[in-house]
């Protein structure tokens, strides 16, 4: 049976999806626990970090495509990510800027907030498209992707193997989780975050600065949500509607995996991913039964556990 | 206070935004971005500033969107055409371009062809390019008697739907999947072969069709589907590497099938790849890479002006308007501009009905750039060439017609 034989490949390849949509979820569940908004615009954000990425693999790279003379493969996918982590982290940071904090100021209602975001993240989209047109761009080749190790199974064709970029996307994905986690734990930084999204008021007369607190939360998702951006773009493709099913799933799986709460994101990400690699092994002709096999999974989750599997715990360490 | 903030933080975005472009200035190479805007006013008429009335010639296609490279490709051979005929000007009115643009979406289909219908000067329409939309907006011209001829809807239906003014100057679906079948069955000798369907209106048409000539030759055939914009092709690619297929062919447009063949690439499938006209661009290789997008093959009832001498002329002046080189459909939809043109020619007179142009195209026969423009009962086109291109260090090179290609080998 085709599950079984390639058990490893789908459970790879549905981790591999999976933590790029945790990334992402964790820039949805943060800005929701300090200011408990949805940010419709984060689908953007991610968006503009892959932009900011593959511009920057195309000025290293030049015209023909190959890597520059004294760069290794990594140098040039490390200032590839920081690049896109830093542009989508501008984005995320203007947009609270512009499009948030007037709001707040002014105590708008949540409703409010929601349409903005809407506004927001169509109002990016489209600005990307003008500005970079409405075909897919090319994402330059870091690396012409080896076999790293061979997975279990087999097929007609051979073996299946690990690619370095497989690898690559795992890898970045998890060491960015470990040190929000790490940030959001053991740092000033991260108390002040916590504090914020048990109680905004009483964190303030703590001597909390909230404005700067939601500033930096932003900036945090934005650099996740830039990263995952540029990974995204290396096996798929680039352009300025990129953002929304992956912003769609990764909303999804912040809810999945208790909104507001940080590992819950990370949870979720990871549990849609393999589900959704899951069900095309298990069903035939399963790739148009992915999204409802997921969606189910959500509705059976939310049914049993209204909160979320880690439930929805703003402001608590995890 | 507050509006010094504001200033502030509009300047911020200002200079983002200046930033990104700045970037973007140096990369971005695609024909996109061309819209002109679309009432045709500016294209090519205002230079015969000589008091006859104005008609037009409306477009229907995705000039803006993810595939709107294909209609956009339409729309320059539509104005090159009416630029010409201006330029001859031995009509009794000038002809003018009205672009409607439906991003190649069904939903969009019906609007878009009402955008047209209802602005008495069009004549007669080039398009709509997709099938999804044609679908949607057939039995709309059909009723407003105004003649549709489109150079690139291929899904077989259409021309059985009853929508009495659709035409298009290509073949359709079945024939180029009985082509593409007989070409992986007997030219490529594949006993089994992988078909994948993108899932819309011209997707399904055309794999219906490959895999019903596949069993007729006697060929293993497995199946998938894959949504347009699918997240994640790797699992589908597996499953095609481990079938062992000899080949795979792809049913859908360049911008889902680019980034299958990366996937393909890196699944290790080592089959010949096809896919067919809805996805012979060349953003196909920019989606997938020069080294994924390698050696796939396309078949496609278009005929490419690429460097054959009998061409040279179409391809320096579309060139020229156009400011890139001539794509798929460019010369369909030129051929198709020149059809209604010829049409309006018969009819001889400053005022002609969109009922009599309608009828006259049914009986045209008209020598076409591509091919003789002839119609049968339905509005197929009476020619049934189906040619075979295949990527060569990053260029869709034409292989041959497929009769030769299946025959000679």
């Amino acid at each position: 049976m085709y599950f079984t034989q390639h058990f490893w490949e789908l459970l790879f390849q549905g981790i591999r999806l999976g933590s790029l949509y945790a990334l992402i979820a964790i820039g949805y569940t943060m800005v929701y626990g300090v200011l408990q908004l949805i940010n419709f615009a984060h689908s953007e954000v991610f968006m503009s970090g892959a932009l900011g990425g593959v511009f920057m693999l195309t000025a290293l790279a030049g015209t023909n495509g190959n890597i520059p003379s004294g760069f290794s493969a990594f140098e040039y996918t490390a200032l590839a990510l920081i690049a896109g982590a830093v542009v989508s982290a501008a984005v995320a940071f203007s947009l609270e800027r512009v499009a948030y904090r007037p709001l707040r100021k002014r105590h708008a209602p949540k409703l409010v907030y929601l349409i903005t975001a809407i506004g927001a993240s169509i109002f990016l989209y489209n600005l990307a498209g003008k500005l970079f047109g409405r075909n897919n761009l090319q994402v330059p080749e870091s690396f012409h992707s080896g076999p790293v190790f061979v997975l279990p199974g087999t097929g007609p064709s051979g073996p299946r193997t690990v690619k370095t970029l497989d690898v690559l996307i795992i890898v970045t994905a998890f060491v960015m989780m470990v040190v929000l986690d790490l940030v959001i734990n053991r740092t000033k930084l991260g108390s002040g975050i916590r504090a914020v999204a048990q109680d905004a008021e009483t964190a303030q007369l703590m001597g909390v600065d909230v404005g700067k607190v939601i500033s930096r939360t932003f900036i945090i998702g934005g650099l996740l949500a830039g990263v995952g951006g540029v990974l995204y773009a290396m096996f798929h493709a680039v352009s300025y509607t990129m953002g929304f099913i992956p912003g769609i799933k990764a909303f999804t799986a912040a809810v999945l995996g208790g909104i507001g709460n940080v590992r819950g994101a990370m949870l979720g990400g990871l549990l849609l991913g393999i589900v959704e690699s899951f069900s095309q092994g298990i069903i035939p002709n399963g790739l148009e039964w992915v999204d409802v096999v997921s969606f189910v999974v959500l509705v059976v989750v939310l049914l049993i556990r209204p909160t979320g599997i880690l439930g929805e715990r703003t402001g608590r360490a995890a | 206070m507050r509006t010094i903030n504001r200033v502030r933080a509009g300047a911020v975005i200002a200079a983002g935004v200046f930033a990104l472009s700045a970037c973007a200035g140096s990369s971005t190479k695609s024909g996109g971005g061309s819209s002109s805007s679309s009432t045709g006013s500016g294209s090519s008429t205002s230079a015969a500033n000589n008091g006859k009335p104005t008609l037009e010639i409306g477009v229907q296609g995705p000039l803006s969107g993810a595939n709107q490279a294909l209609g956009l490709n339409i729309d320059w051979g539509v104005k090159l055409a009416v630029q010409q005929e201006n330029a001859k000007g031995d009509l009794p009115f000038n002809l003018a371009v009205k672009e409607a643009d439906d991003q190649g979406l069904q939903n969009n289909g019906a609007d878009e062809a009402n955008l047209l219908i209802q602005d008495p000067k069009v004549m007669g329409v080039v398009g709509p390019a997709f099938s999804g939309p044609t679908a949607a907006a057939g039995a709309l011209y059909s009723t407003a008697n105004l003649v549709a001829i489109s150079p690139s809807a291929t899904a077989p239906k259409l021309t059985a739907s009853g929508f009495k003014t659709f035409y298009r100057v290509v073949a359709n679906d079945n024939i180029q999947g009985k082509a593409a079948a007989d070409y992986m069955a007997k030219s490529l000798k594949a006993g089994n072969v992988f078909v994948v369907d993108d899932k819309s209106q011209y997707g399904q048409g055309l794999s219906t069709a490959i895999i019903a000539q596949l069993k007729v030759d006697g060929v293993t055939v497995e199946t998938d589907s894959a949504q347009a914009g699918t997240q994640d092709y790797s699992q589908l690619a597996s499953k095609v590497a481990s079938s062992g297929a000899k080949a795979m062919y792809y049913a859908g447009y360049y911008a889902d099938g680019g980034v299958f063949a990366k996937a393909l690439k890196s699944a290790g499938y080592t089959g010949t790849m096809m896919s067919g006209d809805g996805s012979k661009d060349p953003n196909f290789i920019t989606t997938a890479g020069k080294d994924a997008a390698e050696g796939w093959q396309f078949t496609c009832a278009c005929l490419d002006a690429g460097t054959n001498p009998k061409y040279a002329a179409f391809v320096s002046a579309y060139k020229q308007l156009a400011n890139a080189e001539p794509g798929t459909y460019s010369i369909e939809g030129y051929d198709a501009a020149n059809t209604i043109i010829s049409v309006l020619k018969g009819l001889n007179t400053a005022s002609p009905t969109r009922a009599a142009v309608a009828g006259a195209v049914g009986t045209v026969d008209y020598q076409g750039l591509s091919k003789e423009v002839k119609f049968t009962s339905t509005g197929d086109i009476s020619t049934t060439a189906v040619y075979v291109y295949q990527i060569k260090s990053g260029v869709i090179t034409l292989l041959g017609d497929v009769n030769t290609l299946v025959g000679g080998s």
